[in-house]
């Protein structure tokens, strides 16, 4: 829902970098988008075109590697991968203890530069 | 060139909270962010805390998208109040609170509440420097809540059920909204009330006076 100032927030810390590096332009930039997030992927792509324009992203393209929700339980010990966007049981053993480890993930890897 | 970036999207709004939450530790005054859907009841809730404060020294940042009712209505409490209108924004962000800190006497006040813009998506994902975020679920709005929208309830401290006393009339199945709740977050303290007939509203006001409470002397 708020894909649009996330966009803005994504332009403003690359942009930064890429003055601080000194380069000119940015060509591609890595993200990694948890399924927990609250951050459509589509969405997301859509505002970034629509907002680069007069920035150095201007002609950058986004790859976005989805993370799923994953853990690890406490009852049995084992690291876990879900489908849905939230874990209510440990999907192996089915116990209620367990520490959700990914899936937040909102976070820029690294960026092609010119 | 590749070159790493490696930072979190929200690093700037989350640097500018952690700024806020040192002035307000300062200050010596707990922060509470308040979050639920629109017309859940969270400035009713508000009024009904400010009404059983007794010694508490309370303030209110009201967040919403646009219109001063909110503010209007705490005013008459002669609880000290801000208004921030975000402009179509769907969430209030460190950097709006940062904005209003000089209007609010922070050095008088043992509690802060920032009353978010209603939305059960957006207001959980971005702090402001609160220490704890509560919510708020009036049960007209139904028993599939806390697994439609897991976020908000896996981040609050605490979950007021409101409009207990429309149950009768509702089809709503409450001990759903408490379990599905507790599993997604199994520290979740919870409290049933209703502002309009003020059941319940005892055990929450107390549980606010001795969790700030506890803050102000540690």
């Amino acid at each position: 829902m708020h894909e649009v100032s996330i966009a803005a927030n994504l332009i403003e810390i690359v942009s930064e970098q890429c003055r601080k590096d000194g380069y000119k332009k940015i060509e591609s930039i890595h993200l990694k988008i948890g399924r927990a997030s609250g951050i459509m992927t589509d969405a997301l792509l859509f505002a970034f075109d629509a907002i680069k324009t007069d920035s150095l992203a201007k002609d950058a393209v986004l790859m976005i590697d989805e993370v799923a929700v994953s853990g690890r339980c406490r009852d049995c010990g084992r690291n876990f991968t879900v489908e849905e966007e939230y874990v209510l049981q440990c999907p192996i053993c089915g116990g209620a203890s367990f520490q959700v480890s990914g899936g937040r993930e909102l976070d820029i890897v690294d960026m092609e530069v010119s | 060139m590749k070159v790493k970036v490696a930072t979190k999207i929200l690093e700037a709004n989350d640097r500018i909270a952690r700024e806020n939450r040192k002035i307000f530790d300062g200050a010596g005054v707990f922060v509470v962010n308040l979050m639920s859907g629109p017309g859940a009841g969270k400035t009713s809730l508000l009024e009904k805390t400010l009404a059983k404060k007794d010694g508490l020294r309370i303030g209110v940042i009201e967040g919403d998208i646009a219109g001063s009712d909110d503010a209007e209505r705490i005013e008459k409490f002669g609880a000290p109040v801000v208004q921030i209108n975000t402009g179509g924004a769907c969430h209030l962000d460190a950097n709006m609170i940062s904005d209003v800190l000089g209007d609010l006497p922070l050095n008088e006040l043992d509690l802060l509440f920032i009353e978010n813009v209603g939305n059960l998506v957006c207001p959980a994902e971005f702090k402001v420097g609160e220490d704890m975020k509560v919510m708020l679920l009036s049960i007209a709005e139904g028993h599939d809540k806390p697994l439609k929208y897991p976020l908000m309830f896996q981040e609050s401290s605490a979950l007021v059920i409101n409009k207990i006393d429309l149950a009768p009339y509702v089809d709503v199945d409450v001990s759903k909204i408490r379990k599905d709740a507790l599993s997604l977050n199994p520290g979740l303290k919870m409290f049933e009330v209703s502002c309009r007939t003020g059941e319940g509203l005892d055990a929450w006001v107390q549980w606010l006076k001795v969790t700030a409470g506890k803050h102000r002397v540690s």
